[in-house]
């Protein structure tokens, strides 16, 4: 389509402009970067969550008082097992045990392994089991944030839980979960069922919760409304306004750090046009000479907008391209604990490389269209200066 | 080949400071013929210059380039104009300093839609016509005036044109160089191009191959060298 | 209202939307000025900035034009992620219908970048001549175009922030599918007549077009669009979405069907724009337009085969029809 002589021409001139464009293509370069890094890390963590609760089961029923969560009987499990339409109907036991010189807490869940596990993230882990030496003794298996914490604490192999009786439990440390999982599983202890209960001091015929599955989703909201009937004070949580909740909570926050970048862009638009205004007398000089030889204004208009968009996507694959091996090459050291909170234990997660074309689009339009537009005006002066004034 | 009729060029009009540069010229300059305008500066020779290069509007009259009305051409015809049928060569050179000679000498053509070779065969030739050919790969700013002065030649030849316009081409090079400068112009008028000289240079006094000197003195041609032979005007393509 | 304010996508497009605005105002200032003022045959520097002034106008439509023909893609990826936001809604059909800006807005948006796409035709034309002839007549067509763009502008605002999240909206299943009940076809048309008319009009439009009845090709094409539109919708999209009661012009935008919606309407609204440009240039401004036409042949006959295809492959793997 285009002249090649033309493109040519446009790279001599932008190398040997180089200097000229520098402090634009850096600044554009460092903003992209961290506007990519942190989509990044949200669309990953999103996607990893996500994948994660699909494997979870749709529906969570426990039982409540004064509005708290306490513990469920276990007979509501034959009631709803009469409900039509339930599929993998389990019973759960966990919760959190303090840590009490430290007030840090774990999340422990226990598991009866023998049962079908209704959470994919189970299922794995047992299949992965060397069951027999799990139960031989009273064992566990905790994630990585649980492990670091208790080596600092000099236990290494096992641990010793105080039991609301005040009996102390030691309980050996089997396996550590795999570091893949530090999403969800970084302070999380899992143990046989019988053992949690000891712990937490919950009676036999009582769990944390219990969940199953409804295949067929037209159904959902018939059984959430035959909970209701069946126990006046249950609490039924499903599955779909988990995924919404997050949604929501990824987009909030994503959308706050766009508010941010809003208020940087403007900034550096202005800067921008401020900049790319003050006509500096060799560019004039040098477009002069340009419109002089034949140039009409068209042509140098066409110069300038391939100039800057050069501009624009170099910078924009620089900082797009740094983004991406800064999250998911070296798992972006400071702006994970963002959004991951060490509030309770320090988390290190390996992030899975998420990248959607729609985000790179997105990251393209908001850095582009204001850049574009900002020196539209400047660079639109710049080519209409008469031939004769920019030579005197 | 060249007409101006009642041409008139006001700057600042309307204000106080306005100032009439040049006071209905009327001029006509056949094809071929070499024409040197003298006068001093301010003698409006340059902004004559500059009007029949479209590189500004007249304020009133009608100038016309072989047969081309061009006092009042929108922007993108007079670019054209000036890219394929005139060369113009500047007294301060106006080469583009970051770039080599050869790649300033392209710069008219870049626009043209001519293939990359046939450009570069171009910009060969015409580097040759100016002897300024062993200096193709050296960057502008290291050289002295009067190879500047030949790379802008090559630059205003390089698209073949018509017409050629000189801007005090002399007044930035020594002698030598200004010697050497008018054996081009002689070469280029044995071509059978037109060519224009606005200067105040002795050297260009009685230089067998101009065929007229048109004087100007504070916006007016004084000289009576307005009409030319009018067999001439016939002959114009 | 909040979360979809805060979506990303929908600050990048409001972001992008007000920037090109306000361009697109300083545009309007100076062609106001250039309506009051242009008189070519004047010799006064007034003038001459004048010319200038009109090439500031043209670049900012020309890079607004540009960005919008990116953004119109964008704006439907934006309502296909709020689908997962808006409840009952599973591909932009259902946010689109969650007031009662989307649908008009939507179709503003192409008839906008129909008329900026004349304008460009004409500005080109208008350059190419010595004295600017059209000059007057591309400002007020700017002004009336202004006009429509401030009206895309108010109604982005006025859609997005009146998208609820708690009341549920249909799912394009009820929309455009039977199982509303409603017939949506026009005219009382069934399928086979819709398709026999989809290729005649499709051959219309190619006759007129190479046999220069430019007058007859304009409402062909038109004809042609709207009909195209129900076909897609109600038989070609089924044969992409490989079942018979899927009926949603929006859902092929997703990435499960390889985006392809974007190319199938990418051609039928390029090609319909260079048939319509063609026949304007040529009747309107007695100007040759062999490449426009050659443009929208080429484009409406790939978005015809690209049509056909999908029904083609679907018999030659499964033997029959759906």
């Amino acid at each position: 389509m285009q002249n090649s002589a033309f493109f040519h021409f446009l790279t001599l001139l932008l190398f040997k402009q180089r200097s000229k464009h520098i402090g634009a293509v850096l600044i554009s370069v460092i903003i992209i970067f961290l506007l990519s890094s942190v989509l990044f890390i949200s669309s990953s963590l999103q996607y990893s969550l996500m994948d994660t609760l699909e494997g979870e089961a749709d529906f969570s029923v426990s039982r409540i008082q004064a509005g708290k969560a306490v513990n469920t009987p276990v007979e509501w499990m034959e009631k709803i097992m009469e409900i039509n339409g339930i599929s993998g109907l389990t019973s759960r036991v966990y919760g959190r045990y303090f840590f009490a010189p430290r007030e840090r807490s774990f999340l422990i869940v226990g598991v009866d392994l023998f049962d079908e596990q209704n959470s994919r993230q189970m299922q794995k882990l047992a299949e992965r089991l060397d069951l027999k030496a799990f139960l031989s003794e009273e064992s566990m298996l905790v994630g990585e944030g649980v492990k670091k914490f208790l080596e600092k604490h000099y236990y290494k192999s096992y641990f010793t839980f105080k039991t609301p009786q005040g009996r102390f439990k030691k309980v050996k440390i089997v396996q550590m979960l795999p570091s893949q999982a530090n999403l969800v599983a970084n302070d999380i202890i899992i143990m046989p069922i019988d053992l949690a209960r000891e712990i937490f001091g919950i009676s036999e015929d009582e769990v944390t919760n219990i969940t199953f599955n409804v295949p067929n989703d037209a159904e959902w909201d018939n059984i959430v409304a035959k909970l209701h009937l069946l126990f006046y004070d249950v609490r039924v949580v499903e599955k779909r306004e988990i995924k919404k909740a997050y949604e929501n909570l990824y987009n909030y926050k994503g959308g706050l750090f766009l508010i941010l970048y809003l208020v940087t862009i403007v900034t550096f638009i202005l800067i921008l046009y401020q900049r790319y205004s003050m006509v500096y007398s060799t560019e004039r000089k040098e477009i002069g000479i340009l419109r002089a030889v034949g140039w009409s204004i068209r042509e140098i208009l066409k110069l300038k907008f391939y100039e800057n968009l050069i501009i624009v996507l170099v910078s924009f694959l620089l900082g797009v391209v740094f983004a991406y091996l800064y999250v998911f090459i070296w798992d972006a050291p400071l702006l994970s604990r963002i959004f991951l909170g060490g509030a309770n234990l320090s988390n290190h997660v390996e992030f899975v490389p998420v990248v959607k074309f729609g985000l790179l689009g997105s990251i393209f339009l908001f850095y582009a269209v204001p850049f574009l537009a900002a020196v539209l005006i400047p660079a639109w002066k710049i080519a209409v200066t008469p031939p004769k004034e920019a030579m005197l | 080949m060249v007409i101006l009729e009642k041409v008139s060029k006001v700057y600042n009009e309307g204000t106080t400071q306005a100032f009439e540069a040049l006071k209905e010229i009327d001029l006509h300059i056949a094809g071929g013929e070499t024409v040197v305008l003298s006068g001093v500066s301010g003698s409006g020779k340059s902004t004559l210059l500059s009007l029949i290069a479209a590189l500004d509007k007249p304020s009133s009259g009608k100038i016309e380039v072989g047969g081309e009305l061009i006092s009042k051409l929108p922007d993108i015809h007079a670019s054209a104009y000036r890219a394929k049928r005139i060369g113009i060569i500047f007294q301060h050179f106006n080469l583009l300093e970051a770039l080599n000679v050869e790649e300033n000498v392209i710069v008219p053509l870049i626009n043209s839609g001519l293939k990359t070779e046939e450009i570069r065969q171009k910009a060969a030739k015409s580097m040759e016509m100016a002897a300024i050919s062993h200096k193709a790969s050296q960057q502008v700013n290291a050289l002295s005036g009067g190879e500047k002065q030949r790379c802008a030649i090559a630059r205003a030849l390089v698209h073949d044109p018509e017409l050629i316009l000189c801007d005090e081409p002399t007044a930035n090079l020594d002698r030598a160089n200004s010697l050497k400068f008018i054996e081009i112009l002689r070469s280029l008028h044995h071509m059978g191009k037109t060519v224009v000289v606005a200067t105040h240079d002795p050297l260009f006094e009685g230089l067998p191959f101009v065929d007229r000197v048109i004087h100007m003195e504070d916006g007016r041609i004084v000289e009576p060298a307005g009409a030319a032979p009018s067999a001439d005007l016939t002959e114009e393509s | 209202m909040n979360e979809i304010l805060l979506s990303n996508e929908v600050i990048v497009y409001l972001l992008a939307e007000t920037v090109l605005y306000l361009l697109l105002f300083i545009a309007f200032l100076v062609t106001l000025g250039l309506l009051k003022r242009w008189n070519f045959d004047a010799f006064t520097s007034e003038q001459f900035q004048l010319e200038n002034r009109s090439y500031l106008v043209m670049t900012i439509i020309l890079f607004v034009m540009l960005l919008k023909i990116l953004l119109l893609p964008y704006f439907v990826y934006t309502i296909d992620r709020l689908s997962d936001l808006v409840p009952g809604a599973m591909c932009a059909a259902g946010v689109i219908k969650a007031n009662a800006y989307g649908n008009p807005l939507l179709s503003l948006k192409i008839v906008i970048l129909f008329l900026s796409g004349l304008w460009l035709s004409i500005n080109r034309l208008d350059l190419g001549a010595k004295n600017y002839p059209y000059m007057k007549l591309k400002s007020w067509f700017f002004i009336v175009v202004f006009l429509f763009l401030s009206a895309e502008f108010i109604l982005d605002i006025l859609y997005f922030t009146h998208i609820e999240t708690t009341n549920p909206v249909s799912c394009c299943s009820v929309i455009f599918g039977q199982t509303g009940g409603a017939n949506g076809l026009p005219l009382g048309l069934d399928i086979p007549k819709l398709l026999i008319l989809f290729y005649l009009l499709f051959a219309l439009v190619v006759l007129t077009l190479l046999s220069d009845l430019l007058l007859l090709s304009l409402p062909a094409t038109l004809f042609f669009a709207v009909i195209a539109y129900y076909a897609v919708v109600y038989f070609f999209g089924t044969y992409i979405y490989e079942l018979p009661t899927h009926q949603c012009p929006f859902c092929m935008l997703q990435d499960h069907y390889y985006y392809v919606g974007y190319l199938l309407w990418g051609l039928l609204l390029f090609g319909v724009f260079f048939a319509i440009d063609a026949a304007v240039m040529q009747k309107i401004f007695k100007q040759p337009a062999e490449t426009l036409k050659r443009n929208a042949l080429l484009l409406l006959s790939l978005f015809v085969l690209l049509c056909s295809a999908y029904v083609a492959g679907y018999y030659f793997k499964n033997g029959v029809l759906l």
